[in-house]
């Protein structure tokens, strides 16, 4: 039987000057179907997604929507049209409540013609959030106490809030799960099951295999501006997907251990207790890969985060070398070698207004300068494109402001800053968050090199198969204490969860 | 290039729209100039009244100059006027004393470090707002001094003759009739300040690092940036930058007056905020800055010899100000 699409486009073209980002591209999506949209960093899905958002405007396209033309001039006109939109970043107004961020696009009901009427916002608030299966958010909560991934979800439940305009038809989410753990993903995927009986349709964008293949009833893939291949899900596998994202043969996920780690201890942890996790105990021998796992908010961010001294220890010890670090601070801890990769890269990691070069530099200016003092742009940019390249950075030049970067090659830019000089240490949070297929095999692959140059790595990831593929050990983190440090070889991704719950395995 | 890249150059936009945008302002500083030109004629694009101009902005200049140091990490210092107020009073005091010129000048600027000091503790320290914490010591530093002046103007035989004759002096570049032209030593300081800022901005580590807090203080920190040092470093320099500016001020008038400095805060930011809308990421430089001063200057020069109204004048220059910053940020929006 052939339905009528919801939403068809087709022929979209965009150029910026003389370069095509998208060239032909064609999608539509059925009623009650959802469907995936896959493709490497700078394929055109943004693009293509900020055309039916109404924000970008094509050169060419034919949008229709059930069955009818279809102008999408702007935002405001993707939302009436019905069209709803899910970033991976997070955009909650802080200072309100649940209730009021669940309503923000929409009018408050009244009391007496202009007071809120506070009960009732309240009421409906908690009727949404039942019918998407939420029930364990107070409406009445302040949003900045919840969990990321709480604030996460809220921001999601409001994209499916009709008020008193027609239900919304179409959702459109870019890796929403990026901030999310394993029990708010189940939580999603609930709620987008919801929707696809309702006949909704979902066009769903994701880096993660395991999630396309769980969720998803097509797949369409980009690649290079261009559509290239829409298929059912049941016909296609995780390597025929890989295989047309990148145009080439991956060969295996993670890149496998050629160098065993050493047996000099790097890095001991005694002990420590800082304002935000206690009772950590590890040594990390040279060339070693330590996993840092655990639930959202478990711990793992502030742990790394008192290893390079960004908050203050409040007892223990940290050695490096057999050497103590005393006064651990962010300046001392480059001087050590101990080089940091944030989670965040827009808010701690990068500074966007700069060039590439001073972003890879800035911790290592002091060494780079002319006697501590004056810069010397020619070592830095000789610097800069030898890092660059050594991480496969596409870019420019050295001098191309960070902002212009897409989100996978920010993320090499702070790669490139912690090799920049040779670390003793790398502490990675979250290394390849919102990265595509290609370059994260590219970090995989440096974390491998590194390691086997004996850099000691500890790397905090919610992605399991990530730590079960590259670490050698895994510590475990419950509650913002050390649960458990355990061999990752012979351990699956179901035990690992389940240590991350907190439970004991026998 | 791979393909890639080529998207990635794509998304740094269309290059005659940044030429438009990061020139605006220039373009309307050569209309400004061209203006007074034509209504004008003869005398204002001439050598002796550029000298003029130059003379009159130096002041503003050097304050302006170090004000961009703040301003780079995204702060403000609004204290500046009153230092410069106070610097003035204090070396004019220290003159009345029969202390040695040389001895004035030193105490005073050394003022404007602890001033700055005192401002720099108070932001990046104690952690208060920039604008909060330089608007208290603005009142205080202009109480301090109204009381050591005892709110009177000092001038006259208590004012050194090598005090007040470096302001009318200058280096001779050649003579209009009888009259010699001379390269004012003000204009000379204004200079090396606005040399000596742009090395310390655009070519050493601190000026990188200074950058980088205006630009994400959080990650400047976990990147190994000394937050903390490096912003109280640069609200002294700024201190010591009010604190010459009033002394200029007061070799000028041969006289310190503890409100003097008063007009030189809001013109120093406003000459920053126009030379931010001249860079691609709206980051304050020194030589933008330079240009705002500029503007400022000429503008006030060439509607004082075309006789405006002062107070026409100070609608113009805000408006001019507003427009600009306007259509820089509309610019920007389109991005």
């Amino acid at each position: 039987m052939q339905q009528t699409p919801l939403l068809t486009i087709r022929h979209a073209d965009k150029h910026y000057g003389a370069t095509a980002v998208l060239v032909d591209a064609s999608l539509d999506l059925l009623p009650g179907e959802i469907h995936a949209l896959m493709g490497e960093n700078g394929a055109g899905k943004s693009t293509l997604i900020k055309i039916l958002a109404g924000v970008v405007a094509p050169d060419r396209a034919e949008i229709h929507l059930n069955g009818q033309p279809a102008h999408i001039h702007s935002p405001q006109a993707a939302f009436d049209l019905g069209l709803r939109f899910i970033h991976q970043e997070l955009h909650v107004v802080p200072q309100l409540s649940v209730a009021e961020n669940l309503f923000l696009s929409h009018r408050y009901p009244r009391r007496a013609g202009f007071l809120v009427d506070w009960q009732r916002l309240n009421r409906d608030a908690r009727a949404e959030l039942a019918q998407l299966g939420i029930t364990h958010i107070d409406p009445r909560a302040h949003i900045a106490r919840l969990s990321t991934g709480d604030q996460m979800l809220i921001k999601i439940a409001s994209a499916f809030v009709a008020g008193d305009r027609t239900p919304p038809a179409i959702y459109i989410m870019d890796e929403p799960t990026a901030a999310l753990t394993g029990e708010e993903v189940s939580r999603l995927f609930g709620v987008i099951h919801k929707l696809k009986a309702r006949g909704c349709a979902v066009l769903y964008v994701s880096h993660r295999m395991d999630e396309i293949f769980q969720i998803a009833d097509r797949v369409t893939v980009m690649r290079d501006g261009r559509v290239v291949g829409t298929q059912a899900i049941a016909d296609t596998t995780t390597e025929a997907l890989i295989r047309l994202m990148t145009g080439r043969e991956l060969a295996q996920a993670y890149p496998p251990r050629e160098v065993p780690p050493g047996d000099q201890v790097v890095l001991a942890a005694r002990d420590v207790h800082s304002d935000h996790v206690e009772a950590i105990n590890f040594e990390l021998r040279a060339g070693e890969i330590l996993g840092l796992a655990g639930l959202a908010g478990s711990g793992r961010t502030e742990l790394l985060r008192a290893l390079v001294g960004a908050d203050p220890l409040r007892s223990g010890e940290i050695q490096l070398n057999g050497e103590l670090l005393n006064d651990l601070t962010p300046v001392s801890a480059w001087g050590h070698g101990l080089a940091y990769v944030p989670e965040e890269r827009r808010s701690q990691g990068l500074i966007l207004s700069r060039s590439i070069r001073d972003n890879i530099t800035l911790p290592h200016l002091q060494r780079m300068s002319r006697g501590g003092v004056m810069l010397d742009r020619r070592g830095e940019e000789q610097l800069s494109s030898r890092v660059g390249a050594s991480v496969r950075l596409k870019a420019a030049g050295p001098r191309q402001i960070t902002r212009q970067l897409s989100g996978g090659n920010q993320q090499k830019v702070m790669f490139a800053r912690a090799m920049g000089q040779t670390p003793r240490l790398l502490l990675l949070d979250e290394p390849t968050r919102g990265v595509d297929v290609g370059a994260k095999y590219d970090i995989y692959t440096l974390i491998r090199q590194a390691s086997s140059a004996g850099v000691g790595v500890i790397l905090a990831s919610s992605d399991l198969g990530e730590l079960l593929g590259l670490c050698d050990r895994i510590l475990i983190l419950h509650e913002r204490r050390q649960a458990a440090i355990v061999a990752a070889e012979g351990l699956n991704q179901h035990e690992l969860l389940a240590l991350c719950y907190g439970e004991v395995t026998s | 290039m791979t393909t890639e890249a080529a998207a990635e150059q794509a998304r740094s936009r269309p290059q005659w729209g940044r030429a438009l945008r990061t020139s605006g302002t220039l373009i309307g500083f050569l209309a400004i100039i061209i203006f007074f030109t034509i209504n004008i004629p003869g005398t204002f694009l001439s050598l002796p009244n550029w000298l003029n101009i130059s003379q009159q902005v130096s002041m503003l200049g050097v304050v302006a100059f170090t004000m961009t140091i703040v301003m780079v990490m995204g702060d403000f210092d609004l204290s500046v006027g009153s230092m410069a107020s106070l610097a003035g009073i204090i070396a004019a005091l220290l003159f009345r004393d029969s202390q040695p010129v040389l001895a004035g000048v030193i105490v005073a600027l050394a003022v404007g470090l602890l001033g700055g000091l005192f401002n720099g503790i108070l932001v990046s320290y104690i952690g208060i707002m920039p604008f909060v914490a330089t608007l208290g010591t603005l009142t205080m530093f202009n109480g301090l001094a109204f009381l050591l002046s005892g709110g009177e103007t000092i001038f006259g035989r208590d004012i050194p003759a090598d005090f007040s004759s470096f302001a009318r002096g200058g280096i001779p570049i050649g003579s209009v009739g009888e009259r010699t032209l001379l390269f004012p030593n003000l204009t000379i300081v204004a200079l090396i300040v606005l040399a000596l800022v742009w090395l310390l901005l655009e070519q050493t580590t601190l000026g990188r690092r200074l950058y980088a807090i205006g630009g994400n203080a959080e990650a400047a920190r976990l990147g190994g940036v000394r937050v903390r040092l490096l912003r109280l470093i640069a609200f002294m320099l700024t201190g010591v930058g009010a604190a010459l500016g009033g002394l200029m001020y007061a070799s000028r008038v041969a006289s310190a007056n503890p409100t003097q400095g008063a007009g030189l805060m809001l013109d120093a930011i406003a000459a920053v905020f126009l030379g931010m809308t001249m860079s691609e990421e709206g980051e304050p430089h020194v030589l933008g800055t330079l240009v705002g001063v500029l503007i400022l200057g000429v503008l006030d020069n060439g509607l004082t010899q075309m006789r405006v109204d002062s107070y026409v004048r100070e609608i113009l220059i805000g408006a001019i100000i507003v427009a600009a910053v306007t259509s820089s940020s509309l610019a920007k929006r389109g991005r």
